[in-house]
């Protein structure tokens, strides 16, 4: 008989280090390192895995299909494998529900990115319509500066209230050790910054870095044996508003509070702000202060002030995604923060919400929330 | 020896360009936009239910889905309601005058001389062909052509059906170590070199570190023969984007001796291609035959064909 699943865990994480260019290693190098990595301390190998999802972009890696020219790394040989062209959160969601419908115990997620090979800005123009936005030139950062200004204008703020949050992410990703950074911008050196996007200067927006990233996800019963502090998933949401840019609503992210609502109502969440850890994903400063709003973390205008040492939350403390974009692995590299930090030694809180984005504009968002 | 596998100070990196042509079917209510473009109109599409006109014009409204919602011709000029600067291009979203959405489109302005709330006009391309671009730019002022507001209009008879396009995309592909080693060897010395599984033990080609159905590590290179065993072939006569030989040609399987993997190439020599079928068989030996040492560049074209062996 099968046995009715109630939750799922997440059970082991890894990365590599994300740095602006690993050019001395190809996609499946670093996919491999992430996915050795992950079973490593878990008594799992890669027999006992029933599934295989990957996330990544084709656009982005150079080849169609690129999943299959990469399975070999991930262990996916005859196994069930599967490809989300979306952030590496949209698979941990498609992986948990797997694993809540019963068909299978155990499962691994993967996400993966070499945006140093390509153009990024190319990549998200491959996003836009190419009737009427991509001919304009639309990329992310057109997007995130039009997004800045109206969010700025929309609560009467100065740009100068990006300055601080961008320089404590900054600082955040300069002490964690899977995030290289040469020199961490204070916030005067973040104010003098070129700009990239109007009103947005070098340091607002996300740097892109290569990287990998793997999640393992376990059926309650096995998630114990595999480890005496497994990260339950109690809630798990997305939405996607609409694709033409202007058709959204200007000043904030109405998918992002859709997704947080969605993942809330399961998990049973009230209080946002008793979610103490919060790592999420952004392309800009701006949107990193709506996406805390949409999340219900801070009033509408005021995301700026949960970078405060007396903040409810703890933002970001990995850094969050200025400092390092893995686009596609953004998301679930969010989720292995949040899972570390979860189940250190010191861990000072017991919830945390997790955050990931897709499109221009952060047009797509998932949203999962965790407990131990 | 001396000049292999010292790392280089440079990554080895393959350069090479994506170019993917599309023929792009703009259909109904785009066709139709590009098409005013072309005649220098702008037109929107209004939903009554929602009380709505939104341009370009949609085939189904965005908000309730309703389809066909009513086209409308625009006026020329509107407020500037966000915009950015992005390499010196000013990108802007412009309410135009009788619209309830805003077009993003470019100003043709200093980026410190633009405002929200400040009037632009379009500026019209001097041959408009039916494309975004027809609408040059957006400048400050006045409009100095278009109707005065809003206006219905008819379904038009005319509709750009098929836009060319090309997308052409860049990429530095890292070699990584195995990829690295692989082609100094065959660079260096015209040999091919697998890994070798720590587990199942097959000599895969091209080297890799980890084996695709063990996931255990490779521990060693090993040189594989440029004999081997022809294992599938097919005669291809079709053209197509990405051909790197002009057909007909011969599209071949290749177990090299000493390899577990198949190696893609060709199969040519002293055979008419019209007797490819009967003249090749699955089984037969097949042999390198190497391009004149001063063509050689270190890829897998410096195997000019395998050619079958004769016993």
């Amino acid at each position: 008989m099968q046995r009715r699943i109630s939750r799922v865990a997440i059970v082991s994480v890894a990365q590599t280090r994300l740095r602006p260019s690993w050019d001395r290693l190809q996609h499946v190098d670093l996919i491999g390192s992430a996915v050795t990595d992950v079973l490593k301390g878990t008594g799992v190998t890669m027999r006992d895995i029933d599934f295989v999802i990957d996330c990544g972009s084709d656009v982005l890696d150079g080849r169609s299909i690129s999943n299959c020219g990469f399975l070999g790394a991930m262990g996916g040989h005859h196994k069930e494998e599967s490809r989300v062209e979306e952030d590496g959160l949209w698979g941990a969601v498609y992986g948990v529900t797997k694993i809540l419908a019963g068909p299978a115990s155990i499962g691994l997620v993967v996400a993966y990115s070499k945006p140093s090979e390509s153009d990024v800005s190319a990549y998200y123009s491959t996003l836009a319509d190419p009737f009427y936005q991509r001919p304009v030139g639309l990329n992310h950062r057109v997007a995130s500066g039009l997004a800045a200004r109206e969010y700025l204008r929309a609560h009467g703020l100065d740009p100068e209230v990006l300055d601080a949050p961008a320089a404590a992410a900054w600082r955040n990703a300069a002490a964690n050790p899977y995030v290289e950074v040469a020199d961490a911008p204070d916030a005067a050196t973040v104010a003098s910054g070129g700009l990239v996007a109007d009103p947005l200067r070098e340091h607002h927006v996300s740097r892109n870095v290569d990287g990998a990233v793997a999640v393992l996800l376990a059926a309650e019963h096995i998630a114990e044996r595999i480890t005496p502090a497994p990260v339950w998933v109690t809630g798990m949401g997305s939405a996607m508003d609409s694709q033409m840019l202007t058709d959204r609503r200007p000043g904030e992210l109405e998918a992002a509070a859709a997704a947080a609502g969605t993942a809330y109502r399961r998990a049973g969440v009230t209080d946002p702000a008793s979610l103490a850890l919060a790592e999420v994903s952004a392309t800009s400063v701006a949107e990193e202060l709506m996406v805390l709003e949409a999340l219900g973390l801070a009033p509408r205008g005021h995301g700026a002030s949960l970078y405060g040492d007396d903040s409810p939350v703890a933002v970001n403390p990995s850094g969050g995604a200025i400092p390092a974009d893995p686009v596609m692995a953004t998301g679930l590299v969010r989720l292995a923060e949040a899972t570390r930090r979860l189940t250190a030694a010191n861990a000072t809180t017991s919830r945390a919400v997790v955050h990931g984005a897709g499109g221009i504009g952060m047009q797509n968002h998932c949203v999962f929330t965790l407990e131990v | 020896m001396s000049q292999l596998f010292t790392s280089p100070d440079v990554p080895q990196v393959l350069t090479t360009t994506l170019s993917i042509p599309y023929t792009l079917t703009p259909g109904g209510a785009a066709g139709q936009f590009l098409a005013g473009l072309a005649e220098r109109r702008i037109l929107g599409s209004r939903c009554e239910p929602c009380a709505r006109t939104v341009v370009p014009a949609q085939d189904v409204c965005g908000r309730c889905g309703e389809q066909t919602p009513d086209l409308v011709e625009l006026p020329h000029g509107g407020t500037v309601t966000s915009w950015t600067a992005h390499q010196g291009r000013v990108v802007a979203k412009i309410r135009l005058d009788g619209a309830d959405a805003d077009l993003l489109h470019v100003v043709a302005a200093e980026p410190g001389a633009v405002e929200v709330g400040d009037r632009v006009a379009a500026d019209w391309a001097a041959e408009p062909t039916g494309w975004i671009t027809d609408l040059a730019a957006f400048t400050p002022g006045r409009a100095r052509s278009g109707p005065a507001e809003a206006t219905p209009v008819a379904r038009a008879e005319t509709s750009v059906e098929m836009v060319p396009y090309r997308l052409d995309l860049t990429y530095h592909h890292a070699y990584g170590p195995y990829y690295g080693r692989m082609f100094d060897e065959l660079g260096s010395f015209s040999r091919l070199m697998g890994s070798r599984c720590s587990s199942c033990h097959r000599v895969l080609l091209p080297a890799r570190a980890i084996c695709d159905v063990c996931f255990a590590r490779t521990d060693q290179f090993d040189e594989v023969s440029d004999t081997g065993v022809l294992q599938a072939f097919s005669v291809i006569h079709m053209e197509f984007v990405g051909q790197t030989r002009k057909p007909p040609y011969v599209y071949a399987e290749i177990v090299l001796d000493g390899s577990s993997t198949r190696l893609i190439h060709t199969v040519a020599g002293d055979f008419d291609l019209a007797d490819a079928a009967s003249t090749l068989s699955i089984g037969m030996k097949v042999k390198a035959v190497w391009k004149p040492e001063s063509e050689r560049v270190g890829t897998l074209e410096d195997i000019a064909y395998f050619e079958p062996v004769i016993p």
